[in-house]
């Protein structure tokens, strides 16, 4: 992952985004590099969702340019559904579609977008169902599934369009605590697979583990960045140190 | 978006027009008329036992017409709509016991007098109203649009009564008689022939009618021409040859059962039933008819105003806001009056009664599917729309595939609702002369003033076909969830 000739991936300048008078983005930079895993920390409310959300569209930024995939999304012209065929994208919720079964769920987009044909859709689908360890649940209707089957589903349906960058927004948040550790496991070796990942996440031990880079985010600014060992072991902030405080407390 | 749109709403009317005419058409080499009447109206006007329009202004029209070789379409409604769809040119004349005012005169072109009549009064039968004195504080029963109504409206304030209104003579007899009001103005030929064939009312005034005066038929001003002059022909024709007086005669000597029917089939239920089986399965087949277009098109219309209502783009969704707004605001009689009597003479077209009424149904009881379409897309959770956006899918694609067939299973059962409703709203089309299972009932119940047991018929019919409408309704959605 230390590649001497590494690619930028995303590149977001000088981002701001309100909401009324709530300034929940103030001035963001960064840069994300191929292969890159970077997790996002900070309190509730610290504007790191909203951040992750702007990658893909899913909200606008006021102003400032982000650049995804080569793609300048922050221009009108560009066609934000392409770009999104190559972002994946998990939610704190799943998201998963309820009128569809589960390996209906993973085939959809890239059989409606002309990705794949039917047959290597379905082909593709069941081998992803595998890699999460689910290959017994592909019919069944997602209703059936717990909290951590469906977001292991989740990443299957957003890996099936074989995206470049996949954005994980609080992917374990909802989940019952026995739970965490499966789809922290299917996040792991996806990142050892060298997939580029942005992750806004409260499981400070996984991000220790996983993370290239920590970025903390506080007050809609990124009051700091660096390696975990540089973030968890010698905050410079007062805020981070303050958060770091009270979240390794519990 | 728009120009579907549009394109869908000419197809509708196109396709509306067509029903109707398919109904309504009928070859025409000879001149053929659309005359209407008030059928409620013995003993000029009324359905005999047979279901057959007679009285002495339907035997009068029979024999001219067949004399100066013209043809017409009859079209019973209440006695307000018979003068309005003239005047508005949704028909040709009208003959309904009208009597000829200067008012009138006005906007219709009146035809050779055919009877002396005048206003007379009438009170329940032992009531102890002596004089029109006594009315004061009392209520009189009148009907719209009658010169019966416009002489008590004159004298009103003079006497101190209230007035209330109605749009056909037996139910207004039957509110006399029932005492919710204590009298009522009206022709005094037909409340003398009423009271001579039972009818518990007593005539106030039988030898001195007020405001004497003459019935007669009527065209539009300036209009028909032709028809009238060929009605004033026959009409000096058979008052010549004694036909006239034979008619007249007919149908004032003979009692009420001769053209109504004997009292066995009148006086039980099963009688009633089986006199009339043939009216009452073409109300029925009318109301289904109405009920079966009413449901398709204004599903399809409200489905277009639904998928408008959630549309991207902001002008869409307040064209679908402002059509639903407008549409769901308005009485459903109103927009079938507005329609049928209203639009014509604006568009210079006109509209058969059915494609008004089916037309009427689909702009109404569309605005409500319409709305709960919108309100059933917008209940789907908003990730469900995130995560297919997400995934790349245009926003058009992620409605057809994740959030319609999710908010078309929230729907169900406002559409089986909304099918109900709309089965139950044909009746209200009565008002603009469609002969459905309720003007069948009126027709003749104004023939046999058998009220509970006519209206408890129509009342079992339509509980059956809600019945039966119901259940297909749950075997589709019980199919749909499988």
């Amino acid at each position: 992952m230390s590649d001497a000739q590494t690619k930028v991936k995303v590149h977001v300048e000088n981002v701001n985004k309100s909401y009324g008078d709530n300034h929940v983005l103030r001035d963001i930079s960064l840069d994300v590099s191929e292969n890159e895993v970077v997790v996002m920390i900070g309190p509730s409310g610290s504007g790191k969702s909203t951040f992750l959300r702007m990658l893909n569209q899913l909200e606008t930024p006021d102003n400032g340019t982000i650049v995804v995939d080569g793609f300048d999304i922050s221009d009108k012209a560009t066609d934000i559904n392409k770009v999104r065929e190559n972002i994946g994208m998990v939610f704190q919720n799943f998201n998963l579609f309820n009128n569809y079964t589960v390996l209906e769920n993973i085939m959809l987009a890239p059989v409606e977008l002309g990705k794949l044909d039917k047959a290597a859709a379905e082909k593709k689908a069941r081998e992803l169902l595998a890699t999460v360890g689910l290959s017994d649940k592909a019919d069944v209707s997602v209703n059936s599934l717990s909290g951590g089957q469906k977001q292991r589903i989740a990443i299957a349906r957003a890996l099936a369009m074989s995206p470049d960058v996949m954005l994980f927004d609080e992917p374990t948040s909802a989940l019952d605590p026995e739970m965490v550790g499966d789809v922290l496991n299917v996040m792991k070796n996806l990142a050892d697979s060298g997939m580029t990942m942005i992750i806004v996440t409260h499981e400070m031990g996984f991000a220790k583990q996983v993370a290239d880079r920590v970025v903390f985010f506080e007050s809609g600014k990124i009051q700091e960045s660096g390696t975990p060992e540089a973030v968890f072991n010698t905050p410079k902030n007062a805020r981070l140190q303050e958060f770091l405080s009270k979240v390794m407390h519990a | 978006m728009k120009k579907i749109k549009k394109y869908v709403l000419i197809v509708a009317i196109v396709l509306l027009s067509f029903v109707g005419m398919g109904i309504e058409a009928h070859a025409a080499d000879k001149p053929n008329y659309v005359i209407t009447t008030d059928a409620t109206y013995p003993p000029f006007d009324f359905q005999d036992k047979n279901n057959q329009y007679t009285g002495i202004d339907q035997e009068i029209l029979k024999t001219i017409a067949k004399r100066e070789g013209f043809t017409y379409t009859l079209k019973p409604m209440s006695f307000n709509s018979a003068t309005q769809s003239v005047a508005s040119d949704q028909a040709d004349g009208v003959i309904a016991g009208m009597s000829i005012t200067d008012e009138r005169r006005a906007v219709f072109d009146f035809g050779t007098p055919y009877y002396r009549s005048g206003i007379g009064w009438a009170v329940k039968k032992g009531s102890n109203i002596k004089s029109l004195k006594d009315l004061k504080g009392k209520t009189v029963a009148i009907k719209t649009g009658t010169s019966g109504a416009d002489y008590a409206l004159s004298i009103q304030k003079q006497y101190g009564f209230k007035v209330v209104y109605f749009n056909d003579s037996d139910t207004l007899y039957n509110d006399v008689i029932n005492d919710n009001s204590q009298a009522t103005f009206g022709d005094l030929p037909v409340i003398q022939y009423a009271v001579k064939n039972g009818t518990a009312l007593k005539v106030m005034n039988p030898k001195a009618p007020i405001q004497a005066g003459w019935y007669g038929f009527a065209v539009k001003k300036g209009k028909n021409a032709q028809l009238l002059a060929a009605f004033n022909k026959g009409f000096a024709a058979i008052k010549k040859d004694g036909t006239y007086d034979k008619i007249v005669a007919k149908y004032l000597g003979a009692s009420a059962a001769t053209f109504t029917g004997s009292k066995k089939d009148n006086n039980s239920t099963w009688g009633i039933l089986k006199a009339n089986r043939s009216a009452f399965l073409q109300g029925l087949w009318q109301t289904v008819l109405l009920t079966v277009f009413g449901i398709v098109l204004a599903s399809l219309w409200g489905i277009i105003l639904g998928v408008m209502g959630v549309s991207q783009n902001a002008v869409v969704r307040g064209i679908s806001t402002t059509i639903i707004y407008i549409f769901r605001g308005l009485p459903l009689m109103v927009l079938a009056f507005f329609i049928y009597i209203g639009l014509p003479g604006v568009i210079g077209m006109k509209i058969p009664a059915v494609t008004a009424g089916i037309l009427t149904l689909v702009l109404n009881e569309g605005a409500y599917t319409g709305a709960f379409v919108r309100g059933g897309f917008e209940a789907v959770d908003r990730g469900q729309m995130e995560a297919a956006r997400s995934l790349g899918l245009p926003y058009s694609r992620a409605m057809r595939r994740v959030i319609m067939p999710q908010g078309i299973r929230i729907m169900i059962p406002s559409f089986i609702n909304q099918f109900i409703i709309t089965l139950k709203d044909t009746s209200i089309l009565s008002a603009i002369g469609i002969l459905e299972l309720t003007q069948t009932g009126s027709l003749i119940v104004s023939r046999n003033s058998q009220g509970f047991r006519v209206w408890a018929i129509v009342a079992v019919i339509y509980l059956i076909v809600i019945t039966l409408l119901t259940w297909l309704s749950n075997w589709v959605e019980k199919r749909s969830h499988a």
